[in-house]
């Protein structure tokens, strides 16, 4: 610019200077207010949220969580790595590549994974996978982050699988249609067009199964060793770790109510609230951007089409599961495995479609296998062990000794009465509030408030429940340890399920019935009651069984609240503890060494008992449907 | 006269159900062929035998051959076969991607990767499918943002990007206003220049106004195939002739 002579630029960079000034004061300014703010929170909360030490029974007392919340994140992180690939493996095949024959063999199966209770899970860690890895890896202590990931990924693979194929499933048959006449392979179908399409759903999915990994206590807390350290080296997955929720199992019944390691443990359930309540956050806000547009913004867009970004997400994700699979099979088997990985994901494009569809239908045939062959090991175990010890002595006999001897009768009577009080208190309110959000309500601010509050509640780890029952009914209204306290404490953990369940259902019945039936004057409540509840009833009797099986199984929530170790007698009030099957097993997995029949025969009766409420829904399940398609 | 696609005793079961019984037909190349009938009478059974869409019906059972290119495709393989023969369904499915990615789809799952061609055939297909002046200028905007009438010729442009020799179309105006009905009518009459179209309607007069050849079925059976003006000016069958003139169906 030739116009511009020398006095004129001095005076350019003058002011350029100047303002220059101007922002970096401006700029300090702030950053003093960032520093000081954040100083004075990491003052506050360093002695809790920053601190790795855990230890409030020592002298001084010590209440650092920070190895907590990265324990409990490793462990989930660990289940996911493996659970997530494998459940969308199977929920694809149940839902795309399965023969109808094969579908009704596998859903029971992963309907039966997910009705095992978590703490027969962790006995069956403790028993067979902790002595396993002690021995395969000749380690001191089978009890590790790596068991209690394999084990919290068993347990999340159903929620992962279930939760998947219910989004595939709902993808239009007219994509699969569209895209095969277009000369595509089935598989190129599936991989993208229609898991895209599921991809909402099957987001929702695995950041359930997080929630489901994240809350779980009674498995972790048996097998994961409970040490309140950060695994050094951070990758070291044979490391013994200790969750958020194991502490709280731990030492809630230990702590002198009111003191201030009592409150410490409150403290340590809010981070879990606040830590699922992000999860749940992310995931809702997650959904509700790809329901309203499908399409990412052309920015966005841009920079996940990159190149150089997808290598970046590829590699970050690769060093992620080399670390992992590196500490679980040794480093060549990890390399191997990665090495497939890359070379499947660089030459993808260069394979032919026909090689693709045969491999991954392979891979998916291996998957499906793999989830059958777990459930399999798991039952085989536990019955082949624990039939023996079943007699009518045993179902029928009183408890001795403090149940280390004699029946189990009324351990079995007292799951039946909480799981019938449970349901009977949450079976109405749930189907009301899902009728009411899905057929009378429009969206408005308090319906999203009450929706946005449903699934917050759902991702409530169970062990909080028992918090709450144990704070506000035994100890607020003292009512002390009673049969009330644990059946609404379950009730209010299974109420977000049967709501969303019976949503779900109530949301697969196309408009257009409803709109044939309100065509014929029919008012809406006739219609709901006549043609939108009969066409849901499958899907509302699948959601209520579900849940049915997870009251009868748990444990966290009604161990500081009903149940006690040892009772001789039927409870015949509902202000009495009781004695539960799940609490019975836990207390004789932890507490009494050696492994006894006992043991695994309360396991076959607890399973047995689970399955049965199963087979039954599964049974009255087909029986709706016939009716409805006949 | 060249056949694009013919087939020979064509017989067809949906479980013990017989939905095609001996079906010989013929369809010209470069011609459009109208496919009518009453409902049920397998004609839309039979459009989705010529690219094997029917066998995605577990019980479906085809007996006969259908020789396109001189060779049997029921023995082929169908998904190159789909390659060739592309389909449009009655109700518009554009899939949940932009509007250029369902038009890329069908070429990038047959190994096109190259953005300047992909471009190319973008741009061409929906100017071949009349779509490209209405959705220029946004691309990358959702699929499911348009009209009916727009999505289906989405879902024709998609059809078109793989470059078939033939295309089926299972009643494509049934879902959409008269309007769009006939932006897609000449559209179609268009596409005979490059493709063999095949159309089932239900729609008389549409039958009338773009195809060059039509078919009458009646119970799973072709009654009679001439030119569309024989057919509804002078048929050889007194059933034809009946149904034309709307005294059934």
């Amino acid at each position: 610019m030739s116009y511009m002579d020398n006095t004129t630029k001095k005076r350019v960079l003058r002011e350029g200077v100047i303002k220059s000034i101007w922002l970096a004061t401006a700029l300090i300014s702030a950053v003093a207010v960032a520093f000081i703010l954040g100083h004075v929170i990491c003052t506050a909360l360093s002695g809790f949220l920053f601190n790795t030490n855990w230890n409030p029974t020592g002298t001084p007392p010590s209440y650092g969580i920070a190895a907590l919340i990265i324990d409990t994140l490793l462990v989930t992180l660990g289940a996911l790595i493996f659970s997530v690939p494998l459940g969308l493996a199977t929920a694809v095949y149940i839902s795309y590549v399965a023969p109808p024959r094969m579908r009704d063999v596998v859903k029971p199966v992963i309907e039966l994974l997910a009705g095992i209770p978590s703490v027969v899970y962790g006995f069956f860690g403790m028993i067979v996978l902790g002595s396993f890895l002690q021995k395969a890896l000749n380690i001191p202590s089978g009890a590790c982050w790596l068991a209690a990931s394999i084990i919290l990924g068993i347990m999340a693979l159903p929620t992962i699988i279930s939760v998947s194929e219910d989004a595939l499933f709902a993808i239009p048959k007219d994509y699969k249609e569209a895209s095969l006449s277009l000369g595509v392979t089935y598989w190129h179908t599936i991989s993208h067009v229609l898991l895209p399409a599921a991809a909402s759903g099957v987001s929702a999915a695995v950041i359930l199964g997080m929630g489901r990994a994240i809350g779980e206590t009674m498995a972790v807390m048996m097998i994961a060793g409970n040490a309140a350290i950060i695994p050094n080296p951070i990758w070291n997955v044979l490391s013994p770790v200790r969750t958020l929720t194991a502490t709280l199992g731990i030492e809630m019944t230990e702590v002198a109510t009111n003191s201030m390691h009592y409150y410490a443990l409150f403290g340590v359930a809010t981070i879990l609230l606040l830590i699922t309540l992000l999860i749940n956050l992310t995931s809702y806000w997650l959904i509700k951007r790809m329901q309203t547009g499908s399409c990412l913004p052309d920015r966005m867009r841009n920079w996940t089409h990159s190149e150089g970004m997808r290598v970046a997400v590829a590699a970050v994700a690769g060093i992620i599961v080399v670390w992992f699979l590196s500490a679980v099979l040794g480093i060549l088997s990890a390399v191997v495995i990665t090495a497939a990985i890359g070379a499947w994901y660089f030459g993808r494009e260069k394979i032919s479609p026909k090689f693709a569809e045969k491999s991954s239908f392979g891979i998916i045939y291996a998957c499906t296998a793999a989830v059958i062959l777990i459930l399999a090991i798991i039952l085989w175990d536990i019955f082949a062990n624990g039939l023996p010890a079943i007699s009518w002595e045993f179902l029928t006999g009183r408890p001795k000794q403090c149940g280390l001897a004699g029946g189990i009768f009324t351990a079995i009577v007292g799951t039946l009465q909480l799981v019938a009080g449970a349901i009977l208190i949450t079976l109405p309110i749930g189907i009301g509030a899902a009728i009411y959000f899905t057929e009378y309500s429009h969206e408005n601010l308090l319906t999203r408030a009450l929706r946005i509050g449903n699934d917050l509640l759902n991702g409530t780890p169970s062990i909080v429940f028992g918090l709450f029952g144990f704070a506000f009914f035994v100890i607020y209204l003292n009512w002390g340890t009673c049969m009330l306290a644990g059946q609404i404490c379950l009730a209010f953990m299974i109420l977000p399920t049967i709501i969303r369940t019976t949503e779900e259902a109530l949301k697969s019945v196309p408009n257009s019935l409803r709109e044939a039936s309100l065509g014929l004057g029919a008012t809406q409540w006739q219609t709901i009651r006549k043609v939108v509840l009969p066409s849901a009833a499958p899907g509302i009797l699948t959601g209520a069984i579900l849940s049915v099986g997870r009251a009868a199984g748990e444990t966290a929530p009604i161990m500081f609240t009903a149940v006690v170790f040892s009772k001789r007698f039927i409870t015949r009030d509902v202000f009495d503890p009781v004695m539960a099957l799940p609490y019975h097993l836990f207390a004789l997995s932890t507490t009494v060494p050696d492994v006894t029949t006992q043991h695994y025969g309360t396991a076959v009766v607890l399973i047995a008992l689970v399955i049965a409420i199963y087979l039954a829904a599964i049974f009255s399940r087909r029986h709706f449907q016939k009716k409805l398609f006949r | 006269m060249t056949p694009a696609i013919q087939a020979n005793h064509l017989n067809l079961f949906y479980g013990t159900k017989q939905a095609l019984f001996d079906v010989d037909i013929l369809f010209e190349e470069k011609k459009i062929t109208a496919l009518v009938g009453p409902s049920g009478c397998g004609k839309s059974t039979l459009l989705r035998c010529l690219n094997r869409m029917n066998e995605l019906i577990p019980t479906c059972k085809i007996s006969g051959e259908i020789l396109f290119r001189s060779e049997n495709i029921l023995k082929a393989d169908p998904v190159e076969l789909r390659k060739q023969i592309g389909m449009v369904f009655q109700q518009p499915n554009p899939f949940p991607k932009s509007i250029y990615d369902n038009i890329a789809y069908g070429p990038r799952a047959h190994g096109e990767h190259d953005t300047g061609k992909l471009d190319t055939i973008v741009e061409n297909s929906l100017k071949s499918a009349a779509l490209w002046d209405e959705v220029k200028d946004r691309l990358h905007d959702s699929a499911l943002g348009l009209s009916g009438g727009q999505q289906q010729r989405l879902c024709i442009a998609r059809t078109l990007a793989v470059s078939p020799e033939i295309i089926l179309m299972d009643e494509p105006c049934s879902a959409l206003d008269p309007i769009a009905t006939s932006k897609i009518e000449t559209l179609i009459t268009d596409l005979k220049q490059k493709y063999t179209v095949i159309i089932v309607t239900h729609n008389m007069p549409q039958a009338t106004r773009v195809s060059d050849m039509t078919g009458f079925m009646y119970l799973g059976k072709v009654i009679e195939m001439d030119e569309t003006q024989t057919i509804f000016v002078n048929p050889a069958e007194k059933l034809t002739q009946h149904y034309i003139t709307g005294k059934f169906g």
